[in-house]
């Protein structure tokens, strides 16, 4: 299994979710972030923006159905600009549900 | 071998979750507020999570069979994906505990309704303790 970190632009949250409803993937995790990225943060005149505030969405999932999620989050938080945000993919080894105590590997 | 464990809880389940892991001898956890949705796409069903208040209605209903109107009264709304508050606990253990801190995990947040959370086992490749330069089992 994998688990998918989507950092993407706040006013996009609501597409990719809704993206990925539409898909099959309801369930995920929601956290408020800060960070930046190549650029820096931003400068708007004089003042520097060093911290921007983005969304992470975690979703976890079987290997196969990776490159569905990614190309879905991407369609869905493409603007074109700096700042849409980063996709990372990182291992999972076990998954359980604490309702029922099941397990997938 | 270090693991990091992942566990999506209710909230009124965070203070449980910590004594019994520290009743184990893992008394240090990275705690986070995220909010969640699972495979009910965060409906509310007062059973769920019940500390959301009851009149909370789930508006990611309207959007599961989509047509033109529930579409513009999904756009008119601001905030059209409803989340269930949860906490996120972070530990990182030796591989050779991981049954144990897991069956404790869920046997502690087990209510038996939806919304119990869930439990993400994953491989860390290192670990190091900041204050002493210490790395992999002896940091943590």
């Amino acid at each position: 299994m994998k688990m998918i970190r989507a950092i993407v632009r706040p006013e996009k949250e609501n597409d990719v979710v809704l993206a990925l409803e539409a898909k099959g993937f309801p369930a995920m995790t929601k956290t408020n972030v800060f960070g930046r990225g190549k650029q820096k943060g931003i400068k708007v005149g004089p003042i520097h923006y060093d911290e921007l505030p983005k969304v992470m969405l975690m979703i976890v999932a079987k290997d196969a159905e990776v490159p569905v999620i990614v190309e879905v989050i991407r369609n869905a938080a493409h603007v074109g600009y700096e700042g849409d945000g980063k996709v990372f993919v990182s291992p999972v080894s076990e998954a359980y549900t604490i309702r029922t105590g099941e397990k997938t590997e | 071998m270090l693991l990091e464990i992942t566990a999506i809880i209710r909230r009124d389940k965070v203070a449980p979750t910590m004594r019994a892991l520290d009743a184990i001898g893992l008394g240090s956890m990275t705690i986070t507020t995220v909010s969640g949705r699972g495979l009910q796409g965060g409906n509310v069903m007062t059973d769920i999570d019940r500390e959301v208040p009851a009149e909370y209605e789930s508006v990611s209903k309207i959007t599961r069979n989509l047509t033109p109107a529930s579409f513009a009264l999904v756009h008119s709304l601001t905030r059209p994906v409803f989340w269930i508050p949860k906490r996120m606990l972070q530990v990182v253990i030796p591989s050779a505990m991981k049954d144990e801190v897991v069956d404790l995990i869920m046997s502690v947040n087990r209510t038996g309704w939806m919304g119990d959370g869930k439990v993400f086992v994953s491989p860390l490749e290192e670990s190091l303790r900041i204050r002493t330069g210490e790395r992999g089992l002896a940091s943590i």
